[in-house]
């Protein structure tokens, strides 16, 4: 086991001093300073684009700074390669993961560090460290395991035993919560605290408040390339956090206006269905969805949530039970007769089933009304009103792109996301499904996406919102239905404590707790 | 696309080695202009090397400021050749060879549009009043071989390694296994084809597989056969006959004898042609009476042929050329 | 039908297989590195033509059978490097750069040849060279230990490749850069210093192959377009072997021996027309191949991708 440790210094602090950083046409960090110490979990927070990543890369060694220094533990250093970095014991998880998944979880740790029995692999030494380093902090992970056989949250835990086994002492996580479900997110802050204890430091990039506020020691907020604001999670609160990442107050813009109606729009009637493994993914799934509601429905990851939205836009066939829209059931329909009977849908896959990424927006937008005769005679579309119409839809939805005729795909998450809002709000539907409409959209975007769906609820469309952002959940829903197993586990009002929706939503064994300042007994604040 | 635009001026500039056209003729009085285009290289020691050496031949006795040659190599695909056709016509060729039976299409097609312009062709049979089409009868020599052959096999196993059954390649093996039964019909001759003009390795392979089942005379046609012919080379007691050229430098201690096309004296009489104001109209026959075609035994070699059997293969031959032995062909 | 299963035929068609095999495994192999680390080299042919040719010729105008073998080695390392610096360093799409090289090899080659040459020569290549003890065993020792020391060698590059890619670090960086050359470039891998190792490594073995046509024959003979196809054989064989060296194995034998087979079921002349003998060896590599991709096929993720830090594709 000694043989295959190496000796790392210990880093106290790393400084970065005026480090600029450019890209073609961009300017991605503006001579930005700021001190990182160990034993301290330093959060960078910034909306996308925002220049936390590249910040990151410049002091991993990806990228060299255009201007500025990087000083470790007090004396200026030149980073070449991440293998540089390394060296001085910086290791970083990176947004997208940096692993290879056909090789073994071994074989990733070992990737590119010296062997003793060079120039052969010795795996054998290897997982002795491995196991012994997955065991301490309660990994759990088969060396052995395939890459690919892993779920996202086991993939992660071996980008951080790979840092571990370099014996790094500082540790750059970039976005590690974006792909977690709460649950996961719970148990990552426990590893976080572990590492913390030992001895590491920690830098931990996140666009999501609550996270910051939870675990952070100090928290740096950039914007656009600036350090904005310099801060501890006990000397401010969410909305000034939110205010210095976007640069303008921000206030919700929208209202919920009046209660939900009593008359049912849509009537999910004992519904059964299978996941793709072939699975019973929902069990017996009944509810109501009234005139002008919100109906939420709240749930970990994988808890039959997908399949609910799927077979509902028809997408995914059902083993049993009804689905009536106003009265008329769907499950004998295909998916363009259920368009046509008022169904709107805001797919959970943005990327591969909300747009054709290669197709213009205009073309993204009219993708489901280009067969109206508004919009074709005979076989040939008619360009001009297309093209009107789609442009007016891009601009009611604020959708910030530099033309309508760039493909979907070069717009970033928040901007597809209108851009499949418009698609799906400009034909009035009777109800609308939005799956995970937020997730990975940046605060201004979310803002904008929450007002639309309030307004349309407002006008008396009825929403079936499925979120695992509890936040979310419970600042829009009427009422919310926790999935469990497939499962209803119930439906509750939003303002149920959010312990009892957690605790609901694991099917009843955790607590749902949150720590921090002193003062901080209490669950997150809604705003 | 920039990537996609690199990678295409890449393959541009790393073209040029494909085919070697020849230097462009500029038109000028006087000078008689021959183009020839090559399905194979002009030294694949056969069927190109041929007609290569055979106009080579003419212009050279014609002198450089009577007639000049140019040549394009290595297009086996008619519609490249087709091409070449169209360019040695616009640029004032007056004789064109486009020299194997695949060119037939394009040929003609161009040949229309050029009525002073004296075009030929073959293996073919096609002709108008400015096409030529010759006509190896490349059945009468493999007979004799044939015939010899089944004489001096020690196995009673004679091999043909065939590339496409085809042209030249059918004919002559009809013609070679023809004169097996006339000699000795309880001689076995193994037919085989490669699928292949050119591939010289698995030729070589196919002679090897003959060998291991006992053949120990072989012969075949097409440039491969230079593949052949290594293999026979490599096993003692086995011998070859050959074909289109005197094939026995590539192997003078296994090649008894060559059938030899004088491509010279066909070129000869096109040019003679041409110039005397006839510019097609004519399917020119290679054959044994107008010694268009030779039969050519391997000096190295020639003990192994007693001499007997060679007055026998003498008569025999002479039978052949005027028509008292009838080797057909096939359908 | 019956002599057909003589002793010395049955030895002849195996004997044969291993022949015809040890082009695609030098190929094959080479080939598979190239493509385990991320670059597609569809050159492959037209650098057998370069090393068949550049072998035979130092060995013809030398008489050093080894001095032409070397040759072949550097011509292949410069191919290589030009293939990389093409592929790896100017991005190129690597279909149509690959064709590029292959129509530069067809060319240089046939254009050295009549420049240097002139006409088809003859010349001895390497002997038979039969290992003792190994020779006498039946049957294999025939087959196996009875070729010359190029058949040796390719058949012991199957574990020693396998044993590079699987078992040593420089396999590992190979196969984290093939598939995901961002995680490798993040452990500070230079993932265009491990492509350029790849593709040169491949392209001198691609060489070598190009030699065993020329020099590698008992009885040595160079020309024009010698390979005829076997390079573009040995890239689908990559594919047939799901980048795996006993894969590469198994379909070059697999691929050999039915052609040595199909050669001689034609002499016996069963009735049938000789295309069906030409095309079996395609048609059974493309029916296995089709019948066992069932599975998770493991290939590398980021071929034909030119890497750029930071754009994830
Ligand atoms: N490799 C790159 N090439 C060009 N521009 C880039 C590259 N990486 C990031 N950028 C740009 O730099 C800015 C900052 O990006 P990034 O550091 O990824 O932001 P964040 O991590 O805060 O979301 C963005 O405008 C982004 O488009
Ligand atoms: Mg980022």
């Amino acid at each position: 086991m000694s043989a295959i440790k190496k000796s790392v210094p210990s880093v106290q602090s790393i400084e970065l001093r005026s480090v600029t950083k450019r890209f073609p046409g961009v300017l991605a960090n503006d001579s930005v300073s700021l001190s990182f110490e160990s034993s301290r979990v330093h959060t960078l927070l910034g909306e996308n684009g925002a220049g936390k990543s590249t910040l990151m890369h410049v002091m991993y060694g990806m990228y060299a700074p255009d201007e500025g220094q990087i000083l470790v533990n007090g004396s200026p250093v030149h980073f070449r390669s991440p293998k540089d970095a390394a060296e001085y014991g910086i290791g970083m998880v990176h947004q997208h993961f940096m692993l290879v998944p056909s090789l073994s979880v071994l074989e990733n740790i070992v990737l590119n560090y010296p062997s003793p029995r060079w120039p052969f692999l010795d795996l054998a030494a290897a997982r002795e460290r491995v196991v012994a380093m997955s065991n301490e902090y309660g990994f759990g992970i088969d060396p052995d395991a395939k890459v690919w056989q892993l779920s996202v949250g086991e993939q992660q835990r071996v980008e951080i035993l790979r840092i571990l086994f370099r014996d790094a002492s500082y540790i750059i996580l970039d976005e590690p919560t974006a792909v977690l479900t709460p649950l996961e997110v719970k148990e990552f802050m426990g590893v976080l605290r572990r590492l913390v204890a030992d001895g590491h430091g920690i830098v931990f990039i996140t666009h999501k408040l609550n996270e910051a506020l939870e675990i952070s020691d100090k928290i740096t907020v950039l914007r656009s390339g600036k350090v904005v604001g310099e801060t501890t999670p006990c000397d401010t609160d969410k909305n000034q956090l939110a205010g210095l990442m976007v640069g303008r107050e921000v206030v919700p813009t929208w209202q919920k206006r009046g209660a939900a109606g009593e008359k049912v729009i849509l009537s999910v009637r004992n519904l059964s269905a299978r996941n793709n493994k072939g699975l019973r993914a929902l069990n017996d799934v009944s509810f109501d969805l009234k005139e002008g509601e919100v109906l939420a429905v709240a749930g970990v990851s994988g808890n039959g949530q997908k399949e609910l939205a799927e077979t509902i836009a028809g997408l995914r066939r059902i083993d049993g039970g009804e689905i009536l829209l106003g009265g008329s059931n769907l499950a004998g329909l295909d998916v363009k007769q259920r368009i046509d009977s008022g169904l709107a849908f805001i797919p959970e896959e943005r990327m591969t089933m909300g747009v054709v990424k290669e197709f213009s927006l205009i073309e993204n937008v009219i993708l489901k009304s280009h067969g109206t005769p508004e919009f074709a005679s005979g076989i040939f579309l008619r360009a001009k009103k297309i093209r009107d119409s789609a442009v007016q839809a891009i601009k009611d939805f604020d959708v910030r792109t530099p033309s309508a005729d760039v493909a979907a795909a070069t717009l970033s998450g928040g901007n597809i996301q209108k851009v499949i809002l418009a698609r799906e709000l400009s034909s009035r539907p009777k109800l609308l499904i939005a799956a995970q409409p937020t997730r990975g959209v940046d605060i201004g975007a979310s803002e904008y996406i929450h007002k639309r769906i309030v307004q349309i609820r407002n006008e008396g469309v009825p929403v079936l919102l499925i979120s695992e952002d509890l936040d979310e959940i419970i600042s829009l829903a009427d009422r919310v239905l926790v999935l469990y197993e497939g499962q209803v586990q119930g439906i509750v009002p939003p303002s149920t404590p959010v312990e009892e929706i957690g605790l609901m939503m694991t099917g009843g064994n955790t607590h749902y707790v949150v720590d921090g300042c002193e003062d901080s007994e209490t669950p997150p604040t809604t705003h | 696309m920039k990537k996609l635009l690199f990678s295409l001026l890449v393959l541009v500039l790393l073209a040029p080695g494909l085919a070697f056209a020849g230097g462009a003729a500029e038109v000028d009085d006087g000078v008689l202009r021959i183009g020839v285009i090559l399905p194979s290289g002009r030294d694949d020691m056969s069927w190109s090397q041929g007609m290569y050496e055979g106009v080579s031949a003419v212009v050279a006795n014609m002198g450089a400021g009577n007639a000049q040659m140019a040549v394009t190599e290595n297009v086996p695909n008619p519609v490249d050749a087709g091409a070449a056709i169209r360019d040695y016509a616009n640029q004032g060729f007056n004789i064109i060879i486009a020299h194997g039976s695949q060119y037939q299409n394009p040929l003609m097609e161009v040949a229309a549009d050029f009525p002073e312009v004296t075009f030929a062709h073959g293996t073919a049979f096609e002709t108008s009043s400015n096409i030529f089409a010759y006509d190896p009868q490349a059945q009468l020599g493999a007979y004799l071989f044939g015939w010899l052959a089944a004489q001096m096999t020690n196995s009673q196993v004679l091999g043909i390694v065939g590339p496409v059954r085809a042209g030249d390649a059918i004919k002559y093996n009809y013609g070679f296994i023809q004169g097996v039964e006339a000699a000795n019909p309880s001689v076995r001759v193994l037919e085989s084809y490669t699928g292949s003009f050119g591939d010289n390795i698995q030729a070589k392979e196919m002679a090897e597989a003959h060998i291991n089942a006992r053949a120990d005379i072989l012969t075949g046609t097409a440039q491969q056969v230079v593949g052949a012919i290594q293999a026979v080379s490599e096993n003692d007691g086995v011998y070859w006959f050959a074909n289109d050229t005197d094939q026995s430098p590539l192997a003078p201690n296994s090649i008894i004898a060559s059938q030899a096309y004088s491509w010279e004296t066909v070129v000869q009489y096109m040019v003679d042609s041409h110039m005397a104001g006839k510019l097609g109209g004519e399917i020119i026959s290679l054959d044994l009476t107008n010694e268009r075609i030779q039969l050519v035994f391997n000096p190295v070699l020639a003990d192994l042929v007693p001499a007997d059997l060679m007055a026998q293969f003498e008569s025999k031959k002479a039978d052949v050329a005027s028509g008292a032995i009838q080797v057909r062909l096939p359908e | 039908m019956s002599e057909f299963f003589q002793a010395t035929v049955l030895l002849g068609l195996l004997t044969a297989g291993v022949r015809l095999a040890t082009p695609f495994l030098f190929a094959g192999l080479g080939e598979m590195l190239s493509q385990r680390s991320g670059v597609l080299n569809l050159g492959v042919e037209g650098i057998m033509l370069i090393g068949a040719f550049v072998s035979f010729f130092v060995a013809f105008e030398s008489g050093n059978l080894y001095l032409g073998l070397l040759a072949a080695i550097l011509a292949g390392a410069f191919m290589g490097l030009l293939t990389a610096f093409v592929s790896v360093t100017m991005k190129a799409v690597q279909g149509i750069s690959g064709i590029g090289i292959h129509i530069l090899g067809l060319g240089l080659s046939g254009l050295f040849f009549r420049l240097t040459m002139g006409s088809i020569s003859t010349m001895r290549g390497f002997p038979r060279l039969a290992i003792p003890i190994l020779k006498d065993i039946p049957v294999l020792g025939r087959v196996l230990f009875n070729q010359n020391w190029m058949v040796y060698a390719a058949l012991l590059l199957v574990p020693i490749s396998w044993a590079v890619i699987y078992k040593t670090t420089f396999g590992l960086k190979v196969r984290s850069v093939g598939e995901n050359p961002h995680a490798a470039d993040s452990l500070g891998i230079s993932v265009t210093r491990v492509r350029y190792i790849c593709v040169v490594i491949g392209s001198i073995m691609a060489s070598i192959a190009g030699a065993f046509l020329t020099i590698g024959q008992h009885e040595a003979a160079f020309v024009n377009n010698i390979a005829a196809g076997r390079g573009f054989i040995a890239v689908a064989l990559v594919y047939f072997a799901k980048w795996n060296p006993l894969g590469v194995l198994a379909g070059a034998f697999l691929f050999s021996m039915i052609d040595a087979f199909q050669l001689r079921i034609q002499i016996i002349d069963i009735g049938i027309p000789y295309e069906i003998p030409v095309m079996l060896p395609y048609i059974v590599t493309i029916v296995v191949l089709a019948l066992s991709t069932r599975g998770r096929v493991l290939g590398p993720t980021a071929l034909t991708k030119p890497f750029v830090r930071g754009v994830h594709t």
